[in-house]
């Protein structure tokens, strides 16, 4: 034949022809794609920015610190405040004042409080409290919160009955819960738990509520329905993935919210009575305001603001990460 | 529509009214009730028999109890007719202890008894406490009954007499006032009578004035009607919630004032502001003088603002910026997305958000102090008007980051939407765009929540104020929880109900104003 054509003289070698293969009935029903793992694709989207690198490290840095270091230097929180009481020289120094009278060690390097102790200290005891609440309020809020918020979407019968609940719940000011609390029992760390936790998941259940009746009904989902998926794996397969960025978000919002309504709350006067972030900033405030104290206040202020700011962005960004359309290249 | 504002008003009273329930029921059932006397330095001062009858008293003023002592008691009967002044004279005084009462004293002291605990009270004796031979510092004998009244019972009375209208009756039948009735003048006795100055006066009623004019807005003013939100018990001792944030504050301001028996003088009350209190003239040789009936109870007139007032001040001009602020800086940001403004206002939300308020708010005033020599604290008697700059700026600044955060999401959700991509392709300009339909349709959201922040302008923040020391509403709940002051409490939660309620369907009104498609009045489309 005249048209026919030599593959050989064209010059291609044999892989890139085509050839013949077999049919086989196992292959045919494997649908290929390129690898795709979620949570490996989170991570590599969330390092491939370096600035949450640099915030991440920075965040670990503050939990390393605020856990690890009161327990190094054996720090005593019903001794320690009140080692240098007595001592009338030692109170309210700078950091120079401080390091000249006891000696050059990391506690003096923010100088003394009110009563002769470490702000240093202090500090990172504080902030071990402060962030142990947060995580605690969180952990709990979100956990109820998330669970009941899902139930809430799903069912219509729920959410009439849910949705009177949050009209009237959202009326009563939390600081009188947390300070009718703080009467019946007496102001302690559980105490606060409690009294964060008892109409806190609400608002995180009504925000879920709302993120899954918008995509509850959406076509992909009532498709799934059509096809007899049970409602169980619809939850899981199909609504929880979408979820996932969106708790995050909320985690990120969360969890140096309640940082920031324990510092609120301590000053205002209706704090616990661990030496937390907020009751340091409390028990402060005259040292604002008189010159050569400041560090005293603003040390913890600074460190909570830190705290917060750290905690907010990796969460922000995680929950960016986590986003399945970020995943693209 | 109407109906559904009703329908909508209907259901936010009902939550408002469980809403001051569960309150009640928590703070007067859960708490222990002698905390209200942790800041009252009355209670301090009495000891013995006298600082228990004391809280009893006390407890029975402000709700928790029903109270009757012996002596109560005896007059009562004697009123009544029942027994004659001879006879009350000699049962009144109660043996040092029980054994030693008279025969007579006995029979009405177990007379006393049975009739209350038939009732469901708790009959309690004191005997007297004795200190060496005499009879201690308010050691005196006592006896007295009580019944606790269940807070559902209270809940009710606390809403009967939520609104107060005065009317003639108001002062006891059995007293001789003379005429009870109302009197229109066009002259206002106060200014002497020659002023034209249209007022209603009352006699029998509980304030003497029901209506009056005067040059202070609104103007003409009422006393008809007026909401009683509970008593307070510490914070103001004896006085309504309401009145507690609306009555002035400040140094008193002197006018020349004649009195109603021609008395002049230099003084600060305020004589439109008369109530009645029985039998005030008689005991007073200073009110004899001044006052020409026993209508003598009269507020003062003060120079500042009331609590209410210098928060709304602070709230609404904050208000204002953060509207004129954040609005344009959001549209900004949306339209030059990941340019630098755009950068640059996501950082500064994302400070807003994270930072602690308390940290930002010392920041301000750190910053606001030093590098631009404003007054940190506030003066309520001095003129000056820098000094409300700090407080607003401090609450404007958050405001104006939620405001810029929403608008720029609003902003980039309409740009991104597929009617803009259709309108763009149907070849409309981009300002024609922009004004016709992105600008209409974000804005939509952001109008939904303008009724609330101008009301709750009106409750102040409450670590801006204390922060600045502002004289003004935000701190009320707070004082009021720190010295037990109960009153208070449930008034101020009350008070903040009913504004969260009204002021969202405020905003659901406003919004389907605004967007035509929103519609109340038809349930299914």
């Amino acid at each position: 034949m005249d048209n026919k054509i030599d593959l050989k003289e064209l010059g291609y070698t044999d892989e890139e022809l085509f050839s013949h293969i077999d049919h086989s009935n196992a292959e045919s029903e494997k649908i290929t794609a390129p690898r795709y793992s979620y949570w490996r694709s989170v991570f590599r989207v969330f390092f491939r920015n370096k600035v949450n690198i640099i915030v991440l490290t920075l965040l670990v840095l503050v939990i390393v610190f605020a856990y690890v270091y009161p327990s190094v230097i054996g720090y005593d929180a019903t001794v320690d405040p009140y080692i240098n009481l007595m001592n009338s020289q030692s109170k309210h120094l700078n950091p120079s004042k401080a390091m000249e009278l006891f000696g050059r060690s990391i506690h003096w390097i923010l100088g003394t409080g009110g009563s002769g102790q470490s702000t240093w200290d202090a500090m990172w005891y504080g902030s071990r409290i402060s962030i142990s609440l947060a995580f605690i309020c969180a952990a709990i809020n979100m956990t109820i919160g998330v669970l009941l918020g899902a139930v809430w979407g799903f069912s219509k019968r729920v959410d009439a009955i849910m949705m009177e609940v949050y009209n009237i719940i959202g009326n009563v000011p939390l600081i009188l819960i947390i300070s009718v609390m703080a009467m019946l029992f007496s102001p302690t760390f559980w105490t606060m738990v409690l009294a964060m936790t008892v109409i806190g998941w609400i608002g995180i259940a009504f925000f879920i509520r709302t993120q899954v009746v918008i995509i509850r009904d959406r076509e992909y989902n009532l498709a799934s329905k059509c096809l007899g998926t049970s409602t169980i794996k619809i939850a899981m397969k199909n609504i929880l993935p979408f979820m996932t960025s969106v708790i995050v978000t909320l985690l990120a919002t969360e969890i140096p919210s309640y940082i920031s309504y324990e510092v609120f709350l301590s000053y205002i006067g209706m704090g616990m009575s661990e030496m937390s972030l907020g009751r340091l900033i409390y028990q402060s405030e005259t040292a604002m305001v008189t010159p050569g104290w400041e560090i005293e206040f603003w040390s913890p202020v600074v460190i909570a603001s830190i705290i917060t700011v750290v905690l907010y962005v990796v969460g922000q960004n995680l929950g960016d990460a986590s986003d399945p359309r970020t995943h693209m290249e | 529509m109407g109906k559904y504002v009703l329908k909508r008003l209907l259901h936010g009273a009902v939550s408002v009214i469980i809403v001051v329930i569960v309150v009640m029921v928590l703070i007067y059932s859960l708490m222990n009730r002698n905390l209200i006397f942790a800041q009252d330095p009355n209670y301090t001062h009495q000891s013995n028999n006298n600082r228990i009858t004391y809280t009893y008293q006390k407890w029975e003023d402000y709700g928790y109890l029903d109270y009757v002592t012996y002596a109560d008691y005896i007059n009562q009967l004697q009123r009544s007719g029942e027994i004659d002044s001879a006879t009350r004279d000699t049962v009144v005084s109660l043996g040092r202890k029980a054994e030693n009462d008279s025969e007579e004293t006995a029979e009405y002291v177990q007379r006393f008894t049975e009739y209350y605990e038939s009732q469901g009270y708790t009959v309690q004796r004191l005997d007297v406490v004795m200190s060496g031979r005499r009879v201690a510092n308010g050691g005196q004998q006592q006896l007295f009954a009580y019944r606790d009244i269940p807070v559902f019972k209270r809940a009710l009375s606390y809403f009967v007499n939520l609104l107060f209208i005065d009317d003639i009756h108001y002062v006891s039948d059995d007293v001789d006032i003379g005429e009870r009735g109302v009197t229109f003048t066009w002259f206002d006795p106060v200014y002497g009578g020659e002023k034209f100055s249209p007022a209603i006066i009352g006699n029998g009623t509980y304030h003497k004035y029901l209506l009056y004019c005067d040059s202070s807005f609104p103007y003409i003013h009422q006393n008809v009607a007026s909401i009683r939100l509970g008593l307070s018990y510490s914070v103001n001792m004896g006085v309504d919630v309401f009145d507690t944030m609306s009555l002035s504050q400040g140094t008193y301001s002197y006018a020349d004032i004649t009195y109603p028996s021609g008395h002049m003088e230099n003084s600060a009350d305020d004589l439109h502001s008369a109530t009645y209190m029985q039998g005030s003239r008689a005991t007073s040789a200073l009110l004899q003088d001044r006052f020409a009936d026993d209508y003598t109870n009269v507020a003062s007139v003060r120079s500042g603002h009331s609590k209410l007032g210098y928060s709304f001040i602070i709230g609404i001009i904050s208000v204002i910026m953060a509207y004129v602020l954040g609005l344009p800086v959001g549209l900004a940001m949306a339209l030059r997305k990941d340019k630098l403004l755009d950068k640059l206002g996501t950082i500064y939300i994302m400070f807003i958000i994270a930072v602690p308020s308390l940290a930002y708010i010392f920041m301000f005033k750190a910053v606001g102090g030093k590098v631009f020599g404003l007054p940190t604290l506030f003066d309520m008697d001095s003129a000056e008007k820098m000094m409300y700059i700090l407080p607003i700026v401090s609450l404007a600044l958050p405001s104006i980051a939620n405001l810029m955060k929403w608008m720029r999401r609003y902003m980039i959700d309409q740009m991104n939407s597929d009617y803009v991509k259709f309108a763009r392709a149907g070849g409309l300009s981009e300002g024609e765009i922009f004004t016709k339909h992105i600008w209409k349709n974000a804005l939509i959201p952001i109008v939904h929540g303008i009724p609330g922040s101008v009301i709750f302008a009106m409750t102040g923040a409450i670590i801006t104020e204390r922060v600045y020391v502002v004289p003004g509403a935000g701190n009320l709940l707070t004082q009021a929880i720190n010295k037990y002051d109960n009153g208070v409490i449930v008034g101020v939660t009350l008070f903040y109900a009913v504004l969260s309620v009204v002021s969202l369907i405020l905003g659901d009104l406003l919004m389907a104003t605004v967007d035509p498609r929103i519609s109340f009045s038809t349930k299914e489309r």
